[in-house]
């Protein structure tokens, strides 16, 4: 099985950070990844995306036609992405900042106040990790230890006093139900 | 060679930081380079860890001067390399033609971007011709060595290293952007060639021995004859011994997809969809690009009835196809000109069009 993952956002917002540690995850639970950037004349307040591509087998393409799972943390990405996924597929948004509109009725939305929560948490820039959290209680593809020993990869030794507040945001987001009724 | 490696845990790397651990690994003691995206994380990588090792960084003041460092390097047999891309690589064709003919183990990590010219920072294979047939004078050859995977940037950047002193001649590894930037688990195993001994040439200072001279400048045509054959004939040898490709589904196939590098990942899923929609396909990729597999693909041309090369330029390896196909069969083109390469749905598309 293939899926693929798009997080996109404001540069500055962690979305990188963000695919980084999944595909971490992902290469943890022993699957073949690939994470790739959009690089360019991309800075802080400009759009920022990643996709990751996890599979069972070779990762297929590099550049896939539709989406699995996107995480549209600002609303220029929720527009932009929108098309893109998959009928079926998941549509997740920070409701903090994208209005809540279902304009495709083929897929499934979870709005999460993903900014709200991690400003609550005390620390906005957590918004990135909390959304992995609902990220990964949505797709059912990644586990929470397999995000959290990613984390302790990912972070480099100079912002490890930040572990326990992403792990924390990052079961924050795990724990928020937001699943639509029958999901 | 080493049969087994230690075994390392994966890591989560991007292609241009596994290209600098890789030549790390390789012994590499020089690095000189300018940073160009899209392959700036290497001299980035390697100006923190050379230093740690005690090994030479220079972050040099053009392209044309760490082309140079290099063959200064290479000279006396040290392991250098430089890392560029596209546009800065045209600076360096001068110091390659000449380090062709001084026969120095030069290693240039060349990450292709959209051109000609500036272009853009885009993943392109449009320095296809670049490094295979190169920009330099003369006549020479380039070992040019294509990965398609993260891991495999790190693989052939340990062959180039062991091809470049094996056979004295400088070695290209042809990434692009997409392999630069993105990020795959890779194991780096342990170098698994063996050292060459350079104590024959190199210039390690006369004590105790007559001076050596490194040049290219052969005064009487008939030397200049001389080692022209000379050089060819060790061109007809790496040919023999050093040509590498991987090919699926190439038996029974009424049409071939050629395509090399980060593009095909997508059209080896290409070739998959076809099988499954009925379209007898098959899947060849030239991983080393000088040496070209045209011997193989000669093979092939008269068991298939077409063959068709994908590429992210606009059309540059299919002249090499068609040299090897030799008219027997069509060779087609699929291509995009500068980008990603083209979804595999989108190749599959356009080989229904083709065939």
């Amino acid at each position: 099985m293939e899926k693929n993952f798009i997080i996109a956002g404001f540069g500055g917002q962690g979305v990188l950070l963000a695919g980084e540690v999944l595909a971490t995850a992902f290469m943890l639970a022993g699957k073949k990844v690939t994470w790739y950037p959009s690089y360019g004349a991309e800075m802080r307040g400009g759009t920022v995306n990643c996709e990751v591509v996890a599979s069972d087998e070779e990762v297929s393409a590099v550049n896939k036609l539709n989406t699995d799972f996107i995480v549209a943390l600002n609303q220029a990405s929720f527009d932009r992405f929108l098309k893109k996924i998959k009928k079926g597929g998941v549509m997740i948004a920070n409701s903090s900042l994208v209005k809540e509109l279902k304009s495709r009725a083929d897929i499934d939305y979870l709005f999460s106040p993903i900014t709200k929560l991690a400003e609550e948490l005390g620390n906005i820039k957590m918004a990135n990790i909390l959304a992995l959290g609902v990220l990964a209680k949505a797709s059912k593809m990644v586990s929470l230890d397999n995000l959290i020993e990613a984390l302790d990869r990912v972070l480099p030794p100079h912002r490890k006093n930040l572990l326990p507040l992403n792990i924390k945001a990052l079961k924050i987001g795990y724990e928020y139900d937001l699943l639509p009724a029958g999901a | 060679m080493i049969a087994e490696a230690p075994s390392s845990k994966k890591i989560l790397t991007k292609g241009n930081y596994a290209i600098a651990q890789a030549a790390i690994n390789a012994g590499c003691e020089c690095y000189f380079g300018y940073p160009i995206t899209p392959q700036s994380e290497i001299g980035e990588f390697m100006s923190g860890k050379m230093q740690e090792l005690g090994r030479a960084y220079v972050s040099a003041e053009s392209e044309l001067a760490a082309m140079n460092m290099v063959i200064g390097a290479c000279s006396t047999g040290a392991k250098a390399m430089t890392s560029s891309s596209s546009c800065a690589v045209s600076l360096m064709q001068e110091a390659l033609s000449y380090a062709t003919s001084d026969e120095l183990p030069v290693v240039l990590i060349s990450v292709m971007r959209g051109g000609p010219g500036l272009g853009n920072i885009y993943p392109s294979q449009g320095d296809y011709f670049q490094a295979t047939k190169g920009g330099g004078n003369g006549d020479y050859r380039l070992i040019v060595l294509a990965p398609s995977t993260v891991q495999e940037c790190v693989d052939l950047t340990y062959k180039a290293f062991y091809l470049a002193h094996k056979y004295k001649n400088p070695t290209v590894l042809l990434a692009d952007g997409l392999l630069g930037q993105m990020m795959e688990p890779v194991e780096f195993k342990e170098y698994p060639y063996p050292e060459i001994d350079n104590s024959s040439w190199a210039l390690t200072g006369a004590k105790g021995r007559d001076g050596r001279v490194i040049r290219s400048y052969a005064p009487l045509a008939e030397n200049q004859c001389v080692f022209l054959e000379k050089l060819f004939a060790k061109y007809k040898a790496i040919e023999e011994n050093e040509t590498e490709w991987e090919e699926i589904g190439t038996e029974d196939a009424d049409v071939i997809l050629v395509s090399f590098g980060s593009t095909s990942r997508n059209v080896k899923t290409a070739m998959k969809l076809c099988r499954e929609k009925g379209i007898k396909a098959g899947f060849f990729r030239p991983i080393t690009l000088f040496p070209f597999p045209s011997k193989r693909l000669s093979e092939l041309a008269s068991k298939t009835k077409k063959m068709i090369s994908v590429e992210v330029n606009m059309g540059q390896m299919i002249n090499d196809v068609r040299l090897a196909v030799n008219g027997k069969i069509p060779v087609e083109l699929i291509n995009k000109p500068v980008g990603a390469p083209p979804a595999p749905e989108e190749i599959v598309t356009r080989i229904e069009e083709l065939i």
